[in-house]
C-alpha cells in the first residue's frame, strides 16, 4: 500500500503529494507554523533519559547506511562528567548515486536543525558540528540561513530555550569538508574535523566513549535526525504503524524496519527524483509508480540500490519481489540497503563498465592506509580497464574474485568500511553477471592498449 | 588518488614580501571560527578554504603563513591539504569545471558531456587552458544524480545537460 502522507517530506513537495518544482526554502517561521519545534518544546520538558528511551522503543535505524538503531548508539555514551561532549552531524554525502540528505538540507533545513536539538537534549551534548561536503555550495548557505535563524529564535547559543547543556551554551556550527569521500565514515570525519587527514581510526574506541577531540561524541546522518522530531512529537508507536515490522512470532532482537525512508531514484527513468516510501516497498513499486518506469526505448538490466557500496541487484532478483528494508542484504545477497538511492542499470549499459566505474571510485576514494584496500582496489580498476578494453583472459575474473572477496573491514583485512564496499560492489556485478566477464574476456581484443 | 602527496620536498617555493593572510583577515576569520572549536588544530579547512576563496589555490608561502597561525607545524597543514581534492596546490583556472564521472552520469552519457568539454576548451581533465581562464577536471558524484548527467561550474550546479549544452555554458564564463 503506497504511503498514505509525507513524514519526511511534510514540507518538502514530493510527488504524489506535489511537484518537485514547487520546493522553495522553508524558513524558521514556515516550518513552525507546520508544527515545528513542538517536539522541542516537548522534549524541554522530559528528562534526557525519556527522550532517548522513546528514539530506542521507536527503533529508528541509521539513515546513513549502516542501519544501526539511534537510540542504541545514542545510549552507549558514558554519563556527563563535566566535560564537553559533542554532535557530528554526517552531510557528507559522497556515496555514488546518492543525492537524499541534499533536499532536506535545502529545503527543509530546520527538521535537520530540530533533530540535532534533540539529539543534543537527549544525549547531553553541548556542541555540535555539521560536517557538510565541500562540493555543497547552494546547500551550505541554505543550511548556514538556517543555522542563523535558529540562534535568533532562541534554539541555540546563550539564550537558547534548552538551557545550559553540560553547563554550557549549546552551539551549531557548520564545519565544510574538501572533496573526499572517506570523510563520510565516521572516524574519518571526526580525524577531518580535527584539522587532519580523513583517515579513518582503529576502533575501539568508540566515538561514543573517545569521538572529537578525545571526548564522547555521537555521528548521526542528516535524515535519522530528521526523523526524531516526529518521533518524539507523535510517539513511538505511532513511528512503528509505518514501514515494515519483524516477521511474526520473531523475537525483539531481530531487527525490524520501521518508517518511511528517502528513496532516490537515477538513471534512465521517466522521473527521476527523491522520494518517500515505507520501509518494506517493492523495489519494483518504487521504479513503476515513483520513477514513472523505464525512460522510453530503454530496459532495465540491473539496480545499485542503495549507493554502489551495496551492490548490485539484477532485473530478475526485481521481478521476484525485492522489498526495500533492512533484511535486503540477507535476502538477495548484497551488503545491505545503503542509502537507499537507486541507479537503474539499462540494458545497453555493460557490467564491465559499471564495474570499472565503481573500481575507479574505490582506488581514486582509498584513503590508502591499508594495504588490501589502497592497491586492491587500484588493481582491480586496472584488470578490468583491461578487460573492458578486451584485453582480458579468463584467469583475470578468478582474480578479481579473488580480491575482492579478501578485501573488508569484515574479513578482517582493513580498518574501514570503505573496502567492504569495493568487495560487494566488485563481486555481486561479477558473480550476478558473469555471463558478461566471461563474453569480453574470450571476445577478440577491441581498442589498442598503445 | 588521497594518499598520494601531489607536491614533493623538490617543490620550488615562490616567495613574496606581502603577506597571503593579513591582520585584517586573521581578525575577522578569529572572530568567525575561533570560538567554535576546542583547539586551534582545527581551524585548518577553515583556513584552507579561506586562502583558496581570496587566491583561487593555496600558494605554498599561505600554508606557512597559516600554520603559524593556526599553531601547527608547516609540514602538519601540507599533510592535511594534500589529502583533499579540492584544495589546489598548484595554480588553477580562474573558472574551474568539474564534470562527474559516476555511476548515474556514465549511464546517462557522461563520456560525451566530456568529450564535449574537451573539444571545445582543446585540454584535458587536470589541464588548464593556456590562456589561464579555465580547469577541466573530472569529479566523483556530486549528489545530483536525479539531473544526471551534470557538472559543476565553479559553485554553480549544471543538470541535465546535453553536449549541445556545453558550449553555451562555457561561453557564458568571463
Ligand atoms: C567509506 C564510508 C563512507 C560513508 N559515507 C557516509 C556519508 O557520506 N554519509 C553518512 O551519513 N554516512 C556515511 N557513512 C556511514 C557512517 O560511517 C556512519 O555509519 C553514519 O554516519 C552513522 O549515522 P546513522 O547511524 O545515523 O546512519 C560512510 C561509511 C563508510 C564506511
Ligand atoms: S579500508 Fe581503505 S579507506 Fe578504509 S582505512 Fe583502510 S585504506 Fe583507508
Ligand atoms: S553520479 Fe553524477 S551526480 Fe551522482
Amino acid at each position: 500500500m503506497p504511503l498514505d502522507a509525507p513524514v519526511l517530506f511534510k514540507r518538502v513537495p514530493t510527488a504524489p503529494w506535489g511537484s518537485a518544482n514547487e520546493r522553495i526554502y522553508v524558513d524558521y517561521d514556515d516550518y513552525v507554523a507546520q508544527d515545528g519545534y513542538a517536539a522541542l518544546d516537548k522534549a524541554v520538558g522530559m528528562s534526557p533519559q525519556d527522550v532517548v528511551a522513546e528514539v530506542k522503543s521507536a527503533e529508528l535505524r541509521g539513515r546513513g547506511g549502516a542501519g544501526f538503531p539511534a537510540g542504541m548508539k545514542w545510549s552507549f555514551l558514558p554519563p556527563p562528567d563535566g566535560g564537553p561532549r559533542y554532535l557530528c552531524i554526517n552531510a557528507d554525502e559522497s556515496e555514488p548515486a546518492t543525492f537524499k540528505d541534499q533536499i532536506l538540507i535545502q529545503f527543509d533545513p530546520h527538521s535537520v536543525i530540530e533533530g540535532i536539538a534533540l539529539c543534543m537534549l537527549a544525549c547531553e551534548l553541548d556542541t555540535a558540528y555539521f560536517y557538510i561536503r565541500g562540493e555543497y555550495h547552494h546547500h551550505r548557505e541554505a543550511f548556514e540561513r538556517a543555522i542563523a535563524e535558529a540562534y535568533d529564535r532562541g534554539v541555540f547559543g546563550e539564550n537558547s530555550r534548552m538551557g545550559k547543556i553540560n553547563d554550557r551554551a549549546p552551539n551549531l556550527y557548520l564545519h565544510r569538508g574538501a572533496g573526499a569521500y572517506i570523510c563520510g565514515e565516521e572516524t574519518a570525519l571526526i580525524e577531518s574535523l580535527e584539522g587532519k587527514r580523513g583517515w579513518p581510526r582503529i576502533k575501539p574506541p568508540f566515538p561514543a566513549v573517545a569521538g572529537a577531540f578525545a571526548r564522547p561524541t555521537i555521528i548521526n546522518n542528516v535524515e535519522t535526525l530528521a526523523n526524531v522530531p516526529h518521533v518524539i512529537l507523535h510517539g513511538a508507536d505511532a513511528w512503528k504503524a509505518r514501514g515494515k515490522g519483524r516477521p511474526d512470532g520473531a523475537p525483539p532482537q531481530v531487527p525490524a524496519s520501521f518508517g518511511t525512508k528517502l528513496i532516490g531514484i537515477s538513471g534512465p527513468v521517466r522521473r527521476p527524483g527523491v522520494y518517500e516510501e515505507e520501509l518494506g516497498v517493492k523495489l519494483t513499486d518504487v521504479i513503476e509508480r515513483l520513477g514513472g518506469g523505464p525512460a522510453p526505448g530503454e530496459r532495465i538490466k540491473a539496480y545499485f540500490h542503495g549507493g554502489i557500496s551495496m551492490g548490485v541487484i539484477s532485473q530478475d532478483e526485481a521481478e521476484q519481489g525485492v522489498e526495500l528494508d533492512f533484511d535486503i542484504g540477507k535476502k538477495w545477497n548484497n551488503l545491505g540497503l545503503g542509502t537507499a538511492c537507486i541507479t537503474v542499470i539499462p540494458q545497453r549499459t555493460s557490467m564491465v563498465s559499471m564495474a570499472r566505474n565503481c573500481a575507479r571510485f574505490y582506488s581514486h576514494e582509498s584513503c590508502g592506509q591499508c594495504t588490501h584496500c589502497r592497491e586492491g582496489s587500484n588493481w582491480i580498476y586496472k584488470m578490468l580497464s583491461r578487460i573492458e578494453a578486451g584485453d582480458g583472459a579468463t584467469r583475470d575474473l578468478d582474480m578479481l574474485l579473488e580480491l575482492a572477496t579478501s578485501m573488508g573491514s569484515m574479513p578482517g583485512h582493513n580498518i574501514c568500511g570503505l573496502s567492504d564496499g569495493t568487495n560487494w560492489a566488485i563481486r555481486t556485478i561479477v558473480n550476478k553477471f558473469f555471463g558478461e566477464f566471461e563474453a569480453a574476456v574470450t571476445s577478440k581484443r577491441t581498442v589498442s592498449l598503445v | 588518488m588521497a594518499w598520494i602527496t601531489k607536491n614533493s620536498g623538490s617543490t620550488q617555493i615562490e616567495r613574496r614580501d606581502e603577506p597571503y593572510l593579513s591582520d585584517e583577515v586573521k581578525d575577522a576569520f578569529n572572530k568567525r571560527y575561533a570560538h567554535r572549536y576546542p583547539s586551534r588544530a582545527a581551524l585548518a579547512l577553515p583556513i584552507l578554504h579561506e586562502i583558496q576563496h581570496h587566491h583561487g589555490w593555496l600558494p605554498f608561502q599561505a600554508i606557512e603563513e597559516a600554520a603559524a597561525f593556526i599553531e601547527v607545524e608547516p609540514s602538519v597543514l601540507l599533510d592535511t591539504a594534500t589529502f583533499y581534492e579540492e584544495f589546489f596546490l598548484e595554480p588553477r583556472g580562474k573558472h574551474t569545471v568539474w564534470v562527474c564521472q559516476s555511476v548515474s552520469c556514465e549511464i546517462m552519457n557522461e563520456g560525451k558531456i566530456t568529450e564535449a568539454v574537451r573539444e571545445k576548451l582543446g585540454i584535458e581533465p587536470g589541464e588548464t587552458t593556456d590562456d589561464g581562464r579555465v580547469t577541466f577536471m573530472k569529479v566523483e558524484c556530486i549528489g545530483a544524480c536525479g539531473g544526471a548527467p551534470c557538472a559543476l561550474v565553479n559553485e554553480t550546479l549544471h543538470e541535465n545537460l546535453s553536449p549541445d549544452d556545453v558550449a553555451g555554458v562555457l561561453d557564458a564564463l568571463e
